[in-house]
Order: structure tokens, then C-alpha cells, then sequence
């Protein structure tokens, strides 16, 4: 069977609901897929391990991000890094690339990553969790998706002018 | 107990990854290929994540106790709570809701949640066109071999802790 984007968004939809509501992904409400939040807990978690200044307030360690990875960080991003790249060996199409647009080198794009943490954190999640935030019935997020959809046709426009 | 979240993450995460690499999986590139080559492939799934989310959401809003804050409304305020507790729905309860060490996402003040989700909405929609995918597929892409995708995931290491240390301060002196 072929997999098509369809089937993915169902699945992954489904899955993220069920995730949150028995298997305790709870005290941020829909917080079942995430990259960037998940990416931000794991990476608090370690940091505030190794170093206990960074999340130390008030004498207490509190790990910034969601309640949820105060024990055990929540492992989205690893989980997709290897089935990723699981599924890009058995099916041969793993191999080293470089992009060769101008606004995707290697360092151009690494300005990008901190541009783009930085920004879905003030709103509170990356697209995924907006998406979900939305079928929650979160009205900012309803707002967000569509400012995102905005930017998004910026970028576009942008993109045919210089290119 | 503390370690099933993690492992239900890991698992769904893998699940996610896999199905996401053979089927191309991109949100930011759905709306992109729609806007600029009416290609609706990828838009399909962003719409289908989103009607299957809240179809699940609602049918385990009555199933599981863990979801009782299924309508939210608005990102932290109570705002249409003592209406819709009076027809037996509760929203929003705010015990569920504070993030330890993340002022910005727990604030009464909506004024500040739009304005963050207008700023954060178009940083995000223009950044991630140009950089070539939604974080989730510049996951995937690192995992393909792109030396792009891994110099962003870096990026997004240091934008993380950038932003506890530096913008969220910053924003919380200014707005909440």
C-alpha cells in the first residue's frame, strides 16, 4: 500500500489524541506531537542536568518547558530521528546531500533553526502543535495558523521576486 | 508511572517518523505547494491531521479523564470557564495548566497572547519557507543525510536555550 500524506495526518492526529488521553502526555493540554516544544524540553532537561544553574529559581531546580518531562523528558524527537532514518535505509534512500540555494547552505539555514525555536516558541508550539492546538479549539492558535498561512505566502512572494 | 509518557512519545515518535519519510510528510509544505504550484498532496494531510485530531479529541473527551480541558479557548485565561460549567463542560481548570519555568505560556492577559501568536505565527510561516520544510521535516531530512537539516537542528538547540535565557525574560517584562 502506498502511504500518502492522508493517511499520515489521520494517523498521526488519531495517535496524538489517544497519546494524551491514556498515556499521560497531559499537563500542557494537547501536547501529543510536537517538534519544537519537545525538542525544547529535551534539550532544558539536559542542560539543567548538567549545568543546575540554568534552571535553578529560588533555590528549586525547575526545568523550563512542560510539566510533563519533569522526570523523563518526552522523546518525540529521538523517536522520529530513528524511524526516519530507519525508514531511509531499508528503502535506500539514505545519502549525504547539501542544498545548493543560496538561503538553505548549512550555516545560512543554522540562523534559520534559532530564527524559527525562538519564534514558535512565543507562540507556543511549531506548526504541528498549532494544528493540534486548533482541533483543541484554542483560539490564539486558530489566529497563529492563520498569521503562519500569512507568512508563508510572504515567503512565497519573496521567493519568486529574487529568484 | 513517570516514565510512560517518554516511552509513549519514543514509540509514537518512531511511528510518526517512519510513515512521515515514505509519504513526505510537511505542513508548512502543504500550504506552500498550494500557494505556489496548486499542488494540494501535502495540504490534504495538514487537514486530515487536523479533522482526525479533533475527531479524537472529542471522542475521548468522553472516554478518558485525562482530557477534560478539551475545549480551551483561550491559551490560559478562564475566560469562558463559569459559562460552560454551567452545561457540564469543563474548560480550561487552572490547575492543569501552569508551566513551571515557562512564563509565557501561563498568563490571564489575552491582549498578550495574540499579539505573541500574530508576531510568532509570521516569524514562523516565513522562516520555515525559506528554510525548506517544517521543523518535522527538516527532521526527516536529517535523518536522510541533508547536512542542511542537521545544521538546523543545531540551530534549534541553541534557539532553545537562547530563548529561556534572553527573549523570554525579555517579553515577559514587556507584555505580561
Amino acid at each position: 500500500m502506498k502511504i500518502t500524506a492522508t493517511i499520515v495526518g489521520i494517523v498521526a492526529g488519531f495517535l496524538a489524541a489517544f497519546v494524551q488521553a491514556f498515556m499521560h502526555v497531559i499537563p500542557p493540554p494537547a501536547y501529543g506531537i510536537c517538534i519544537a516544544c519537545h525538542m525544547r524540553d529535551l534539550v532544558n532537561w539536559i542542560v539543567a542536568h548538567i549545568y543546575p544553574i540554568y534552571g535553578l529559581s529560588k533555590g528549586k531546580l525547575i526545568i523550563p518547558g512542560g510539566p510533563v518531562s519533569y522526570y523523563i523528558p518526552v522523546l518525540t524527537v529521538i523517536g522520529v530521528l530513528i524511524g526516519a532514518s530507519f525508514a531511509a535505509r531499508i528503502n535506500n534512500e539514505f545519502r549525504w546531500k547539501t542544498m545548493r540555494v543560496a538561503w538553505q547552505k548549512p550555516w545560512v539555514e543554522f540562523f534559520w533553526g534559532i530564527g524559527f525555536m525562538i519564534s514558535a516558541l512565543l507562540m507556543g508550539g511549531c506548526p504541528i502543535r498549532t494544528a493540534l492546538k486548533s482541533a483543541y479549539l484554542d483560539i490564539t492558535a486558530i489566529i497563529g495558523f492563520f498569521m503562519i498561512f500569512i507568512g508563508v505566502i510572504i515567503a512565497c512572494e519573496l521567493i519568486k521576486k529574487i529568484s | 508511572m513517570d516514565y510512560l509518557p517518554a516511552i509513549a512519545t519514543l514509540c509514537l515518535g518512531f511511528i510518526f517518523g517512519y510513515l512521515g519519510q515514505r509519504a513526505r510528510m510537511c505542513f508548512i509544505g502543504g500550504m506552500r505547494d498550494w500557494w505556489l504550484v496548486k499542488d494540494t498532496y501535502l495540504l490534504k494531510g495538514l487537514f486530515a491531521f487536523f479533522i482526525s485530531a479533533l475527531i479524537g479529541f472529542s471522542i475521548f473527551h468522553f472516554l478518558a479523564p485525562a482530557i477534560k480541558t478539551f475545549p480551551w479557548f483561550i491559551n490560559g485565561g478562564n475566560l469562558f470557564a463559569a459559562k460552560w460549567s454551567k452545561i457540564g463542560v469543563s474548560a480550561t481548570p487552572s490547575f492543569m495548566l501552569p508551566v513551571p519555568g515557562d512564563p509565557i505560556t501561563w498568563s490571564y492577559k489575552i491582549g498578550a497572547h495574540l499579539i505573541l501568536a500574530i508576531i510568532g505565527g509570521l516569524g514562523v510561516g516565513f522562516i520555515s519557507t525559506f528554510a525548506g520544510g517544517c521543523p518535522f521535516r527538516q527532521h526527516v531530512m536529517a535523518a536522510e543525510g541533508s547536512r542542511s537539516a542537521i545544521l538546523y537542528i543545531f540551530g534549534l538547540i541553541v534557539g532553545a536555550i537562547l530563548f529561556h535565557k534572553i527573549i523570554a525574560p525579555f517579553v515577559k517584562a514587556l507584555l505580561l
